[in-house]
């Protein structure tokens, strides 16, 4: 068994990345769940598929009639296929009743811009992959997409070495800024403070052109010289930035998925994005935006609706024939309700439904989320490994991979692709689609599909994103991408109105606590990932942060190292307002001075960052905390 | 050794000859548009007009994860080898994967011989087709493995107008000729100076990719290359492991046991990649080499060196090109090459 790559992918283009080679080795490797479980006595005993999808129903039974729909909550898979997603989807609403749908990583994505913005349109690109080829300068903002989404990583390579020029803006100076032509080192907690800067340049200084012209105004005062102290990047720097955008003919802007997860990482995306209502002298967009994901599947997962406030297709919950569509297609009447996200479900559900997701690694505040799943009244796991979720769980049903199933992903790009089946699964593994199948019609509402294909056909026929979606040619040379509707970017995104950010989303550091730390998920990106820690090769790889520095790995520059006596390899005891860590630390000359780093999936475990929670999202995010560091005695 | 000639009209049966015989391996289009090596059902299958296969012929020979051994415990503990013992013809594959496989040769049937290896060797032969257009990606000329060869094949059929000119390169070649005599004419003195011609001709359709493997081997072997190349080389290098898997001369593996039933399991070998933080990371938590660029610099050594060029017969890059196509960043052959030789990377 192996992996080819194939270069006739218009992405991928013959390349594959780490976990790409090694993907196949989830396939028959001996730790997947093979056997349905069920708890009895305490522990989790082996069970027919009858016997566990009775009790799945049962407790789930139970838990209706006393709490009522409201009482129940399903989460979703970014790594599962549209077809899953989609029946889970049907699954909560049709079957549960409950409109308390999502997917924990949703947590790792940008406020829709509906909700910062009050504009309609599904959360998707117009940018493309491609778009990076063609262009002459490339901004990398919020993160290092060689890590996160290596495939997009390879063309802004590629670019670079015909020529292209690269600006990277993130705190730490990651591998992209290290061969980068010009990096911006912007201070955690104050990216929506330089970007505003670098729209007073590009916008400002550029010109003519009428676009944007509310947006001009608000950035018409916040030139870098004003920002520097804040932002950490010297004033020639954003200048020169924001010149070479201006002077490209064609330019890209990448917004990587770590800035989901910074405090006004949204606000500052949504500015961005507006850059893309810019038109170029041969009137095509000048600025190709591009916003990256964390997980193959996390657009098809928003697609399908596995959100609490959507409908699968973007269907709107007031829209009474968005929701009578759907009545029809499942011949059941629908919730309308607007649920709870992920992070609102744990503590307040009793009985949580958990298809292929990882609330523990994903939701920060980690002992929370665990004594949530320990509190509840019941628990159904369907996942192909045994997961920390599903050690809790009271019934664990064991899924088929990819590669052991037929499905279809839908990319970053609205690309929407098969997954092919090479072998069958292991050992009693099913189908997700089929086991909430299974479940939902022991809860009398049997759901008649025969196959993935049957379900996507029901999802064109019903979703209107998806029509012209054909399913022969999803198989081959990159598959299909459904048509995003023009919705416009914003004029003036929500941003603007909020002054770009006059309080840095960061407290500031004071004599008593001297440096800013903040949580950066680009460290250790895929440490105790599921699907990573169980393949042996790529594991061993993404290992360093949990073997080396199991209490937490502080980065620290050269210049604070010396300042505060603190050596590589030797602990060090990070104190905040809110609590205290004992870390080892790493010294190294990609951190700014006066910031410290830690792994974002570290931090989640600590009691040392304060929480700060998104405006009209509800998004709880770590935000950049001032510490004191000191080398124990 | 003579050559012979393959009229076009007989080249089916020739295959289906072969066919009859053993398991053969030939490009094939498949679906989307991609040629591998793969195994053929009929002659119909073969791609004769494609110029680069994605993958080299390494996978036949050492695969991406390959059962060595099987033990089982119930009642007494019982281990057998496995080993492959196919018979395998492989027909109109390119040079330069032909010349990586005599790297493969040096390090599993050198000093040390790899039984699960040679058992696939020793059962294969090589019928290669010369290159008359290479892609943008290629430089064998480089690395001395094409467009034609001199040496270095049990067959080198070259296409012309009137068929395949045949020639032969070793016993079983000259074996393999024989047994076919009466589908076969033999070479005339045009047919000579047409394959020449042609080989000529190939060599000055080559791209803007190049390794000049011979100036980069001196700066390497005398240690004239600043740490600063290796960091910059690093710099530029995610560790995905394409260059590796997709290199006809890479055989580094791992090895590891599985169950696969109580009582039964299996061990196996997987490609691995020097270039992996934890290639050499030792149990105690030590790494020989901790740093990509100790990494960067320990691969391009192993490539390049005169050290290694003595142990393998010649230097490990075969100018196929596919690091060029596989690189998730910018640290393939021809930029680490001309990096070594200019003190820097682009």
């Amino acid at each position: 068994m192996g992996v080819s790559p194939s270069r006739a992918h218009p992405v991928s283009r013959g390349r594959l990345c780490l976990k790409g080679w090694h993907a196949h080795e989830l396939m028959d490797n001996s730790s997947r769940l093979t056997r349905p479980l069920v708890r009895r006595g305490g522990q989790l005993v082996e069970a027919s598929w009858s016997e566990a999808t009775k009790a799945a129903a049962q407790g789930l039974r139970d838990v209706l009639s006393s709490e009522g729909p409201e009482g129940v909550g399903v989460l979703g898979s970014a790594r599962g296929t549209n077809e899953d997603n989609y029946v889970l989807a049907r699954f909560a609403r049709a079957t549960l009743g409950t409109g308390n749908i999502d997917c924990s990583l949703r947590l790792h994505c940008f406020a829709e811009p509906m909700e910062l913005n009050g504009a309609l349109g599904p959360s998707a690109n117009q940018g493309l992959i491609s778009d990076l080829d063609d262009s002459s300068v490339i901004l990398i903002v919020g993160g290092d997409p060689t890590e996160e989404n290596p495939a997009v990583g390879a063309h802004v390579h590629r670019a670079r070495a015909r020529g292209a020029k690269v600006i990277t803006a993130f705190a730490r100076r990651h591998a992209l800024g290290r061969v980068a032509d010009v990096h911006l080192p912007v201070r955690p907690g104050a990216e929506l403070r330089w970007v505003g800067s670098l729209l007073n340049v590009v916008l400002v200084e550029r010109e003519g052109g009428d676009e944007l012209a509310a947006l001009r105004r608000h950035v018409a005062e916040l030139t870098p010289e004003r920002t520097e102290p804040e932002t950490g990047v010297p004033a020639a720097a954003t200048r020169r930035a924001g010149e070479m955008l201006a002077e490209a003919s064609q330019a890209a802007i990448v917004i990587c998925a770590a800035m989901a997860l910074s405090p006004q990482g949204s606000e500052a995306a949504a500015a961005l994005g507006a850059l893309g209502r810019v038109r170029s002298a041969q009137d095509r967009p000048k600025f190709a935006v591009l916003s990256l994901l964390s997980r193959n599947n996390l657009q098809g997962c928003r697609d399908m609706g596995v959100t609490p406030y959507l409908l699968p297709g973007y269907g709107r919950l007031e829209e009474d024939a968005d929701v009578e569509r759907l009545q029809r297609a499942w011949g059941t009447p629908v919730s309308r309700a607007r649920g709870l996200a992920a992070w609102e479900m744990l503590g307040r559900v009793k009985a949580l439904y958990i298809m292929g997701d990882d609330p523990i690694r994903a939701l920060p505040q980690q002992a929370e989320t665990r004594a949530a799943l320990e509190g509840l009244k019941f628990l159904v796991v369907q996942d192909i490994f045994m997961t920390p979720a599903a050690e809790m769980a009271d019934v664990v049903f064991p899924a088929a991979a990819f590669g052991e199933r037929e499905g279809t992903w839908t990319s970053l790009e609205r690309r929407v692709q098969r997954v092919r089946k090479a072998v069958d699964p292991p050992g009693e593994a099913r189908e997700d689609w089929r086991i909430l199948a299974d479940v939902s019609g022991s809860l009398g509402k049997p759901m008649p599909y025969s196959s993935p294909q049957d379900i996507f056909e029901e999802i064109v026929t019903h979703l209107p994103l998806y029509a012209g979606v054909f399913y022969p040619r999803l198989g081959v040379n990159g598959g299909v991408r459904w048509q995003a509707p023009q919705a416009a970017a914003p004029e003036a995104p929500a941003a603007a109105e909020a002054g770009f950010g006059e309080a840095s989303a960061a407290a500031k550091t004071n004599e008593q606590r001297p440096l800013l730390l903040a949580a950066d998920p680009t460290l250790g990106a895929w440490d105790g990932e599921v699907t990573v820690s169980r393949t042996l090769s790529v594991a061993a790889e993404f290992t360093v942060s949990e073997k080396d520095y199991p209490t937490g790995m502080l980065c620290v520059s050269p210049a604070d190292a010396a300042r505060f006596q603190l050596r590589s390899g030797r602990p060090a005891r990070v104190v905040s307002d809110r609590g205290e860590q004992q870390m080892r630390v790493v010294v190294s000359d990609e951190v700014p001075e006066g910031v410290a780093l830690v792994p974002y999936w570290q931090a989640v475990r600590m009691q040392v960052m304060a929480v700060v929670t998104e405006p009209k999202t509800g998004r709880p995010l770590l935000a950049p905390t001032p510490v004191s560091v000191e080398a124990p005695k | 050794m003579t050559a012979r000639v393959l009229p076009l009209n007989r080249v089916d049966e020739f295959v289906r000859r072969l066919l009859a015989a053993a398991e053969v391996i030939a490009p094939r289009r498949v679906d989307g548009g991609d040629v591998f090596y793969g195994p053929i059902a009929s002659p119909g299958e073969v791609a004769w007009d494609y110029s680069t296969a994605v993958e080299p012929l390494k996978r036949f020979l050492l695969p991406q994860r390959e059962p060595i051994l099987r033990f089982s415990t119930n009642g007494k503990l019982e281990v057998r080898p496995e080993y492959d013992e196919t018979e395998r013809v492989f027909l109109g594959v390119r040079c330069c994967d032909v010349t990586g496989v005599s790297v493969l040769d040096a390090m599993f049937g050198g000093e040390i011989v790899d039984p699960y290896y040679m058992a696939r060797r020793e059962r294969s032969t090589f019928i290669a087709l010369t290159c008359q257009q290479p892609d943008a990606h290629c430089f064998c000329v480089c690395g001395d493995a094409g467009p034609f060869l001199k040496t270095g094949y049990d067959q080198q059929w070259t296409a012309l107008k009137d068929g395949m000119l045949v020639e032969v390169g070793s016993e079983r070649g000259e074996a393999l000729a024989a047994a076919n005599e009466d589908l076969l004419l033999p070479a005339q003195m045009e047919h000579i100076k047409e394959r020449h011609r042609l080989a000529r001709e190939a060599e000055t359709r080559f791209g803007e990719y190049h390794a000049y493997a011979a100036a980069a081997m001196r700066k390497l072997t005398t240690a004239e290359v600043a740490d600063e190349v290796w960091q910059q080389a690093a710099d530029r290098c995610i560790e995905c492991g394409g260059c590796t898997f997709l290199c006809p001369t890479c055989s580094c593996f791992t090895v590891t046991d599985r169950w696969e039933a109580p009582g039964r399991g299996v061990r196996e070998r997987h490609w691995d990649a020097c270039l992996y933080s934890c290639y050499s990371r030792e149990a105690s938590g030590h790494n020989p080499r901790p740093e990509g660029a100790d990494r960067m610099r320990g691969r391009f050594f192993h490539k390049l060196s005169h050290q290694w060029a003595q142990r393998n017969g010649r230097h490990a890059c075969v100018g196929c090109g596919r690091c060029v196509v596989g690189c998730m960043a910018w640290s393939h052959m021809p930029a680490v090459s001309e990096a070594i030789r200019r003190g820097a990377m682009p």
